[in-house]
């Protein structure tokens, strides 16, 4: 049988693609990263199938990319490195499994999206912390898997919360569950009926299963479900600004917000980040940068459960204190900006134009994690190189976003581009690769080191990726899983 | 096993003279260990003697030390503080050297404004946190207490404490890792491994840590940890702990910003609620069950006695007859502790106002003799600082923790009767155990960071001096095994406490019975290329190849 007719064989022949058009779509993604076409899309609709796919690459040595959210993708983990590679989208596994209220837990298949999960969850009186704006087909677990920072840092104990456990078809084909679920037995349900549920993300044993999926590209194993932590959707809530003309006016200030764990949401945005996040139209971001601060951080503040609003109250009172005390005025709205477009941009998802593309088309992101105190610093360098190759620099929008409870710091530059213009690409690649190198040489750490970013921050401890390849080797013993990724 | 002599000389070239010793005395201070009785033969208080001991200063002489140990076959097993028979070798044949990291004791740095710490092993959470009480910062310290090694909890064992709710089980506080691999390899963990700092363990893409940082961790049986970094906490109260009162019931005075209150519940069902009701709403920055450890029906009698100053354990017993002390004993049979804590006033009276209100939902109460001052102040001191371990063994010298499966709560009150039932009847069968009432059981309000799974340890107390007591609680831990059996209840702590004296195949067979071995092969594999000469124990647990069914999938 040849390898299309053993794809129909295991999904069926609706789900085994391989016309140009598709096969051309898949070939590239928003990145610089080189296009590669693959042989197949295949789009299995349950574990049995993504099984049956993983045990037939083995078999075959073909290479998988696993993909879950729709398109546009940026980081090009999604692109095939390798030839004759099958992509694996799951995106029609979308079924929220179950919403246990009682302990405020949902269960995901890999398809299930940010616009699809929070009105089903609102319907239970819960909610997720999501990343800022997601894009409507972003896919809920691809986004916890790929550790993208969330908004809510106080809630962020680890840095994959809220991811809980999963559900893996590993490299060689066996399936196993991770954390507390992987000491039961090999079903929800069966665990379900036991009163177990899938909590602990440690384990099972003394290794952390999840933590080797976590930041993998796809190229550990595949997720068929996870579970991931609710919280209580907030009956009350307020958000508010505070202003300044210097990033580094705002350090101390966020220190201590993100030390006592005041507030949900909490981010920093400089304004040409934060017109294209507030702009209810590409039109309307270049005359609302120019009415907003050029540096604010945000903070969204709720209630739940007993006395939402005086928790609110109390929380507003608080941080009032702290704004006098760190000599910053507290806005409770930007000018230009409606309650309905900070409401959409902190609580809900881009519209299907995604925000990030909406200004030129094109954007190229620049991410790492670091502290706070060495943030300002990072941008300067990022400012410095931009302005050095001529990049207006009016339009590099900053994003900064404490994780693990304000430990780490997210720090995002957008760099938007029109894609059609050559000359606009070949600028924002230089700015891209000199900055990248420029701030891995002044220890930004790559932590999710996508594209050109993984061979020189592999580099940097040879015991490390040794280690790393290791453990590929025992969980994907035959490198079928999207190779040529990271140090694999 | 005969070692060459040369294997003892190449070490002491490492470390000098005085921090190795293969004197019998020193050696057996480390085999003396606790729990030893209730796993080794004729009821032995001594695990296996190693064959020496030794004490690194660096991480570089542990790697050599390890590197020593490749070449002349020698087993590795590291001790921080140590806890449980685990810490010590395992087995009689095999010449173990005990890697003493006392030497190892230095806070290497405290970053405020970020929240990090960077300690060494032989650091103490009740060391650091005195140092981050100073700078407005807590630490999570774990049940075990507050003389135990930061490093070890992170790194390599459970990591949860009554502020694990607020703060964080601390293997989610593990910001990165040195790990000395069997191998002589050093390992580094997460940015840390990209030379930028200690302030994430994760990454660079899939975390390393993952390997071995699991639900148990390696607890020894995978090389050394020699350094950590830990992520801090918001302390909300006194730059130093200022403890009051006469011993040994020191008293916490409780400030403004601060509540500490015993609540108690009419039944598992009502404690369930009441759990949900709290984790729903966010309160709380001690969460805990703490004095139920002497038994639900002498618990009031010996704390009460114990907040005496002319208390001694006499009295106890006396005072449990008192109708005023039983009345008070069924007032808090079901019951916890929780301390709130505000950043502000106004935020505490907020938390308080819901902490009424949920209990108004679900009939829980504060238990009036223990919302007290002076016992809650006691409670205060107890929680914040956890230095009462000593307390643990409080009526005939030992005890031993069963049960203590972690779940959701409706997954607890199922199993809480169970536990309480099958120690009852054990205390009524033998005189071996301490007859201190059915419901010993204790444990933290969470096992994971930020609430809602969590699990009970029953406090089984025995004489660890008394043959017959050992192997009356040797009965009841095997009776507690058939008890989740016969429910269908995942085995507890007894179990892994008992598994330290069986032989390999008797192991190995069970774990073949797993209803998933995936982990446990991945063990084997991880253990084949960063411990090829099988120098570290089976606390990092393996099953041989092809044992076990392959992983497959459930229809259902």
């Amino acid at each position: 049988m040849d390898k299309k007719n053993k794809l129909i064989a295991i999904v069926g022949a609706a789900n085994v693609l391989d016309d140009p058009k598709t096969l051309e779509a898949w070939s590239q993604d928003e990145s610089f990263v080189p296009a590669r076409r693959p042989w197949f899309v295949v789009r299995p609709q349950n574990l049995e199938q993504v099984q049956a796919l993983v045990q037939w690459a083995n078999e075959t040595h073909t290479p998988l990319v696993p993909v879950s959210s729709g398109a546009p993708h940026f980081h090009g983990d999604t692109v095939p490195s390798v030839p004759e590679a099958v992509i694996v989208d799951l995106s029609g596994m979308n079924k929220i499994i179950k919403i246990d209220r009682r302990n405020r837990m949902v269960y995901v298949e890999p398809g299930v999206t940010y616009a699809e999960l929070a009105p089903a969850l609102a319907a239970e009186g819960l909610r997720i912390s999501t990343p800022l704006k997601p894009r409507p087909n972003k896919s809920v677990m691809a986004s916890l898997l790929e550790r993208n920072p969330t908004q809510i840092p106080r809630l962020n104990f680890s840095l994959p919360e809220p991811l809980r456990a999963l559900g893996v078809v590993w490299g060689t084909g066996d399936v196993a569950f991770t954390g507390d679920a992987g000491s039961g037995p090999l079903s929800l349900e069966a665990q379900w009926q036991k009163n177990l549920a899938q909590i602990d993300p440690k384990g099972p044993n003394a290794t952390d299963l999840m933590r080797l999926m976590t930041g993998a590209q796809g190229t550990m194993g595949i997720a068929a479900w996870a579970s991931v932590r609710c919280e209580l959707l907030p009956s009350a809530r307020s958000y508010h600004f505070l202003p300044a003309e210097k990033l580094e006016s705002l350090v101390d200030f966020c220190h201590q917000l993100e030390r006592v764990r005041l507030g949900d949401e909490v981010f920093v945005l400089n304004a040409a980040q934060a017109a294209r996040l507030f702009a209810a139209s590409p039109d309307e971001i270049g005359s609302l940068q120019e009415a907003l601060p050029q540096w604010m951080v945000v903070v969204g503040i709720s209630g739940a459960a007993f006395y939402p609003e005086e928790r609110v109250a109390v929380q507003e009172k608080d941080l009032q204190i702290m704004a006098q005390k760190f000599s910053l005025s507290l806005l409770p709205s930007l000018p230009g900006v409606t309650h309905a477009q900070v409401s959409q941009a902190l609580y809900g998802c881009s519209q299907e134009n995604y925000w990030k593309l909406a200004p030129k088309g094109g954007n190229q992101e620049l991410f790492f994690l670091t502290t706070l105190d060495k943030a300002p610093g990072f941008v300067a360098t990022v400012q410095a190189i931009a302005a050095e190759l001529k990049f207006p620099i009016n339009d590099l929008g900053v994003y900064i976003q404490p994780q693990h409870q304000g430990v780490s710091q997210h720090v995002e530059f957008n760099l938007p581009y029109n894609p059609k213009c050559e000359k606009e690409v070949a600028k924002v690649k230089a700015i891209f690769e000199k900055a990248s190198a420029a701030l891995l040489a002044d220890g930004a750490y790559f932590s999710r080191p996508y594209g050109s970013w993984a061979a020189p921050v592999y580099n940097r401890d040879a015991t490390a990726k040794h280690v790393l390849q290791v453990v590929k080797n025992i969980l994907d013993p035959n490198n079928v899983m999207n190779p040529g990724k990271l140090c694999f | 096993m005969e070692i060459s002599r040369d294997a003892y000389r190449a070490i002491e070239d490492i470390v000098g003279a005085e921090n190795i010793s293969d004197d019998p005395a020193f050696l057996d201070s480390y085999a003396f260990q606790w729990l030893a009785e209730l796993v080794r033969p004729e009821n032995s208080h001594y695990m296996p003697r190693p064959w020496a001991v030794v004490l690194p200063a660096t991480t570089e002489e542990v790697q050599a030390i390890h590197r020593v140990c490749n070449k002349y076959g020698i087993k590795i097993k590291p001790i921080s503080t140590g806890w449980y028979h685990w810490a010590a070798p395992m087995k009689d044949n095999e010449p173990t050297i005990q890697i003493d990291l006392r030497r190892m004791d230095k806070i290497i740095s405290i970053d405020e404004k970020n929240m990090v710490a960077v300690v060494e092993p032989y650091v103490t959470c009740a060391q650091l946190q005195a140092e981050v009480m100073k700078l407005g910062l807590n630490i999570n310290i774990i049940g075990a207490g507050c003389s135990t090694s930061i490093v070890a909890s992170a790194s390599t064992y459970f990591g949860a404490g009554p502020s694990s709710y607020y703060m964080g089980n601390n293997s989610d506080n593990l910001l990165g890792q040195e790990w000395v691999t069997p191998a002589g390899d050093v390992v580094l963990t997460g940015s840390l491994s990209s030379d930028c700092g200690w302030f994430c363990g994760e990454g660079p893409g899939p975390s390393l840590r993952g390997v071995t940082r699991g639900n148990m961790g390696s607890r020894g049986g995978l090389g050394t940890y020699t350094k950590c970094a830990i992520k801090l906490a918001p302390w909300h109260g006194a730059a130093v702990l200022e403890p009051q009162g006469p011993p040994p019931a020191y008293r916490l005075p409780i400030p403004e910003n601060t509540r500490v209150y015993t609540i108690g519940v009419p039944s598992w069902d009502a404690f369930a609620e009441t759990y949900l009701n709290i984790y729903d709403n966010e309160i709380g920055y001690i969460f805990h069950r703490q004095f139920n450890l002497a038994g639900a029906d002498l618990a009031p009698a010996l704390w009460l006695t114990y907040l005496r100053p002319d208390g001694t354990m006499n009295d106890v017993e006396t005072a449990s007859k008192d109708p005023e002390m039983q009345k008070l004993a069924d007032e808090g049979r079901i019951s916890f502790q929780i301390i709130l804590q505000g950043r502000s006033v106004d935020e505490v009276k907020l938390q308080d106002k819901i902490l009424d209100a949920i209990m108004a939902k679900t009939g829980a109460y504060k238990v009036g003799r223990f919302c007290e001052q002076d016992f809650a102040e006691f409670t205060h001191m107890y929680l914040q600082r956890l230095g009462h371990k000593h307390c643990n063994f409080i009526w005939v010298g030992g005890y031993m923790g069963s049960w203590m499966q972690a779940g959701i709560p409706d997954f607890v009150k199922n199993y809480s009767p169970v536990a309480i039932d099958g120690f009852y009847r054990d205390q009524k069968q033998s005189d071996g155990l301490v007859q201190c009432g059915g419901d010993a059981l204790m444990g933290c309000g969470s096992s994971i960071s930020g609430g809602g799974y969590f699990g009970f340890e029953q406090f089984v107390s025995y004489d660890p001096n008394d043959k017959a007591s050992v192997q009356a609680c040797v009965k009841h831990m095997y009776d507690a095994i058939d008890d989740c059996k016969a429910n269908g209840i995942p085995l507890g702590k007894e179990y892994i406490y008992l598994m330290i004296g069986w032989p390999d195949e008797q192991i190995w067979n069970d774990f073949s019975k797993a209803p998933q071995t995936f982990v446990l092969h991945f063990q084997r594999k991880i253990k084949e290329h960063f411990d090829p000469r099988e120098l570290g124990d089976r606390n990092y647990p393996w099953l041989p190849k092809g044992m076990g069914q392959p992983n497959f999938i459930t229809q259902s």
